[in-house]
């Protein structure tokens, strides 16, 4: 039923993630029905966007500018590093507007089975920040998978001679949750990190 | 727990077929080939994700069609719950209660059922394989951190094992050992706990099937050398020494993966010093601790099946069997032949007939 133009718009909007089959075709539909007008500065924003953003060269970040703004704000901590998977996991650390300090993206995680090594992860790039010497702690901010956790282990072996704070996230009970439904993994996480409350 | 009613489309020989169960459960008959096996087959799929003779759901898929689908109510701990799975070439899907599960773990939550199978003998008699996947089945219905712990060491498995086929840094190749060996600890010592409680009671049970008076033991085999102390240290020390190999092959050589356990009557190993009848009475003995011990966490009864496997028992170490748990579990045996059973009073199951209720081919 769909051919030309709106096969091929159904066929690129299947590609974006969390989009299937179904909800491409509505998309698609409602684009070439209603609005014309919205639909054409959809798509003139999605270019000026992927023309204009690119990698920031100091910590990859996607940025319009280059250094990025969290690089270029110089009052921002120079002593602290956050390292993170993507942009999007460092916009929302800093949304939280606890940390003040740099960031960097990584883009990926260690994955043998994608022949994603160190190389990819940008480990050279970060290994050249850490050694200018301004960097007193990093903060590894990565997911706790199976892929997570070996770059946590492998950037914490890489920097332990360092006399620097290596820290990561802590594991543990959700706000709002129930231990009664918390994963036996998790429980024990958050068992074994537990801390005090009078301190 | 229970099964109450169960519906099948396109699921083996099965092309529609709709069924009510007792809370006793049934006697399953009719002729070899006839689809006794399939039916507790299916029944079965909602307490593993998968069938019990294959992960392929392709090949449970009726000859010449694109999908297949079961629908079954279950009753558990009083509560009633629909399952519902569907499988086509691509994607399977799920539910309890109408909602997607998320992981296949969450069946393992619900639903306990224990399949007595003719291959069973080959847990004593067969390769490693069979008994590691015993073990992890059977710590699966029993803690739901092993199902957890296995189902991220089989992940990290799978990328050690890829890395080898990479070139790779000393410091990366450590990183993966370490959480390899972190989580491979963890599945050794759940494993360990449960042999420790498991142990005692193969004894208790295989004495009452058997009435011998033979002493059992179970003895879990390190893929590594190892001492029951420090497991972790010892692994990564072995995946050190291993390195070259494990590059060679390309895969890894140590780890629970590996690992195996033997049991032993009256300190000879049951695999090679044992009778076909001693292994058989073992492998049943097995099952039933299996049983025993889901019980005991649950507080519920896990439903049990039957494949044709008491056959090859004389009349009295049956009748003893199921003495035992008449009346406790919904139980399901399939055989060709009632006269062996038809003194345990179970609902009977004609295959043919209720096939051709259905107008099955």
């Amino acid at each position: 039923m769909f051919n030309g133009f709106l096969e091929d718009l159904v066929n690129n909007l299947k590609k974006l993630p969390g989009i299937g089959s179904k909800t491409a075709q509505r998309l698609a539909i409602h684009l070439i029905s209603k609005e014309k007008a919205d639909a054409i500065n959809l798509a003139e924003s999605i270019k000026d966007a992927v023309q204009s953003y690119k990698h920031c060269s100091i910590c990859n970040m996607l940025s319009e500018t280059d250094p990025c703004l969290f690089c270029e704000d110089s009052t921002r901590m120079e002593n602290v590093i956050c390292v993170v998977e993507n942009t999007q996991d460092a916009y929302l650390i800093e949304n939280l507007h606890e940390f003040r300090g740099r960031y960097f993206v990584l883009n990926e995680l260690l994955s043998p089975l994608d022949g994603i090594g160190p190389e990819e992860i940008n480990f050279p790039k970060l290994e050249r920040i850490i050694n200018s010497g301004e960097i007193n702690e990093i903060i590894l901010a990565l997911n706790p998978s199976a892929e997570g956790e070996s770059t946590i282990n492998f950037l914490a072996s890489q920097f332990e001679v360092k006399n620097i704070k290596i820290t990561r996230l802590s594991t543990g009970l959700p706000f709002g949750g129930d231990i009664e439904y918390t994963s036996s993994l998790t429980l024990s996480n958050a068992f074994k990190r537990r801390y005090s409350v009078t301190e | 727990m229970l099964i109450s009613s169960l519906k099948i489309k396109n699921f083996r020989n099965y092309s529609d077929f709709k069924i009510k169960f007792n809370p006793e459960g049934a006697l399953i008959l009719g002729e070899n080939g006839i689809g006794k096996t399939n039916l507790l087959e299916s029944i079965s799929y909602f307490a593993f994700g998968k069938s019990f003779q294959t992960s392929r759901d392709l090949e449970l898929i009726n000859f010449s069609k694109a999908f297949f689908r079961i629908e079954a109510e279950f009753i558990i701990q009083n509560k009633s719950y629909s399952f519902e799975a569907a499988s086509d070439r691509s994607k399977k899907i799920i539910k309890i209660n109408n909602l997607n599960i998320a992981r296949i773990s969450e069946l393992y939550k619900h639903l306990k059922v224990v399949y007595f199978s003719p291959n069973d003998i080959e847990i004593i008699a067969g390769s490693p394989v069979f008994r590691r996947s015993f073990i992890d089945q059977a710590i699966s219905q029993y803690s739901f951190e092993y199902i957890e712990a296995l189902r991220i060491y089989k992940r990290i498995l799978k990328q050690r094992n890829a890395l080898f086929k990479a070139n790779y840094s000393t410091k990366e190749k450590r990183a993966w050992d370490e959480q390899f060996a972190q989580v491979g600890t963890n599945i050794i010592k759940l494993r360990l706990k449960y042999l420790a409680t498991f142990t005692p009671l193969l004894e208790k049970y295989y004495k009452k099937i058997s009435g011998a008076r033979e002493k059992l033991n179970a003895d879990y085999k390190y893929s590594f050398p190892n001492d029951d102390e420090d497991i972790y240290d010892n692994l990564m020390d072995h995946l050190l020494r291993i390195e070259e190999q494990e590059k060679h092959q390309e895969r890894s050589l140590a780890g629970p993966h590996l690992d195996d356990f033997d049991i032993f009557i009256d300190s000879h190993s049951a695999r090679n010093f044992s009778s076909q009848g001693q292994k058989r009475s073992i492998a049943i003995a097995m099952r039933l601790v299996q049983t025993e011990l889901i019980k005991e966490k649950d507080d519920d009864t896990p439903i049990l099946m039957f494949d044709d496997v008491l056959a090859d028992l004389d009349k009295m170490r049956t009748e003893r069997i199921i003495e035992m748990l008449k009346g406790k579990h919904q139980i399901f045996i399939a055989t060709p032949n009632v006269t062996n059973y038809r003194s345990f009073g179970l609902p009977e199951i004609d295959l043919k007939h209720e096939l051709g209720k259905t107008s099955e081919t």
